[in-house]
């Protein structure tokens, strides 16, 4: 256990941090937690920090703690809302790296106005349970092969925080409905329902695109979920993403809040 | 994983949603504590509603703050 006393002032009492654990930082003051720092990979190989402490001066020692210690470039991600915890940060010395806005999307196609919206000729949608998982491995590898040589997006696409084996991408199948041609999938919509729904990722091969198949998708998920009796789904938007901005928003999705990456 | 010392966890329920991401929880013996969501919950994009059940953490010394470290199912 490692351990490395500070002294927050004349007259304070002497805060301990230690090293309790490989990626885990505990600050003692007077023997109470006072609190506690942590740092963890995503699955794209980003390390990832966070502190969660009762008062600015555990905050800061963690943050100094914790930044000799590990290899930059560290990232976190905050509430855009909470400017306490974002200035902490910048004390840090992170900044700002991009916005992801989150938003609240409809399900009623009579909001949406998705109703009656149908796939190009020659394509159709599958729903999530009947998807073939290779074909599906297969979309899903080519697009993010696509997105990775146009705009580089996806190493850092928020959705992508669940751990999974080296090289899978696609942790569950049976999340995924797709849009298919007799010989291939074109384009895939992932949504997962733990308490409320959330679009986490709707995507369509480079060459396909404009053609209305994100909306043909999206206009099946969402038609899917209302049906179950869910009024509305999330999702987050990296705030450059125009086109995803404009495909939400243009199906009645409302901002409701957003989140902040931050780099150090 | 190691488990904070000092720290009393009580399940709640979210009454309210303010600013500045935090979160009024009343807590099963019907007192109300002011908290905000930890950060490893906001790193995985855990969101916390009105009625939400949860997990509080308050600190020993201020019974007034919270820190929501889980949200139930249900």
């Amino acid at each position: 256990m490692d351990k490395k006393p500070f002294t927050s002032g004349p007259g304070e009492n002497a805060m301990t941090i230690t090293r309790v654990a490989d990626r885990q930082w505990h600050a003692l003051d007077d023997d109470l937690v006072a609190g506690c720092g942590y740092a963890e990979h995503r699955p794209d190989g980003r390390l990832f920090v966070g502190i969660d402490a009762w008062h600015d001066a555990a905050f800061d020692r963690l943050a100094e703690a914790m930044l000799a210690e590990l290899p930059a470039p560290l990232y976190t991600v905050v509430d855009e809302a909470d400017v306490e915890l974002t200035a902490a940060w910048r004390r840090a010395g992170f900044t700002v790296r991009r916005r992801e806005c989150e938003y609240a999307v409809p399900t009623d196609p009579r909001v949406t106005g998705l109703d009656g919206v149908q796939p190009p000729a020659g394509v159709t949608i599958v729903p999530a349970g009947q998807v073939d998982e290779t074909l599906l491995r297969a979309v899903d590898r080519a697009i993010r092969d696509e997105v990775e040589a146009a705009v580089g997006w996806w190493q850092s696409m928020p959705a992508e925080v669940i751990p999974r084996p080296a090289g899978d991408t696609v942790v569950d199948p049976s999340k995924y409905a797709v849009a298919a041609a007799p010989d291939r999938y074109l384009g895939l919509v992932r949504v997962v329902r733990v308490i409320r729904p959330r679009v986490g990722l709707v995507a369509v091969r480079a060459g396909e695109q404009r053609r209305g198949i994100a909306r043909a998708l999206l206009a099946h998920a969402l038609g899917t979920l209302h049906r179950s009796g869910y009024d509305a789904a999330w999702t987050e938007v990296q705030e450059s993403n125009r086109a995803a901005s404009a495909l939400f928003e243009g199906i009645g999705a409302r901002p409701v809040g957003g989140n902040l990456e931050l780099v150090r | 994983m190691t488990r904070q010392k000092n720290v009393i966890e009580v399940e709640g329920r979210v009454v309210e949603c303010l600013r500045s991401a935090m979160f009024t929880v009343e807590l099963e013996n019907g007192h109300q504590v002011l908290a905000h969501i930890s950060g490893k919950m906001r790193k995985h994009f855990i969101k916390i509603y009105l009625e939400d059940r949860v997990l509080v953490e308050l600190p020993p010394y201020d019974l007034t703050r919270g820190r929501i470290v889980f949200r139930y199912r249900n």
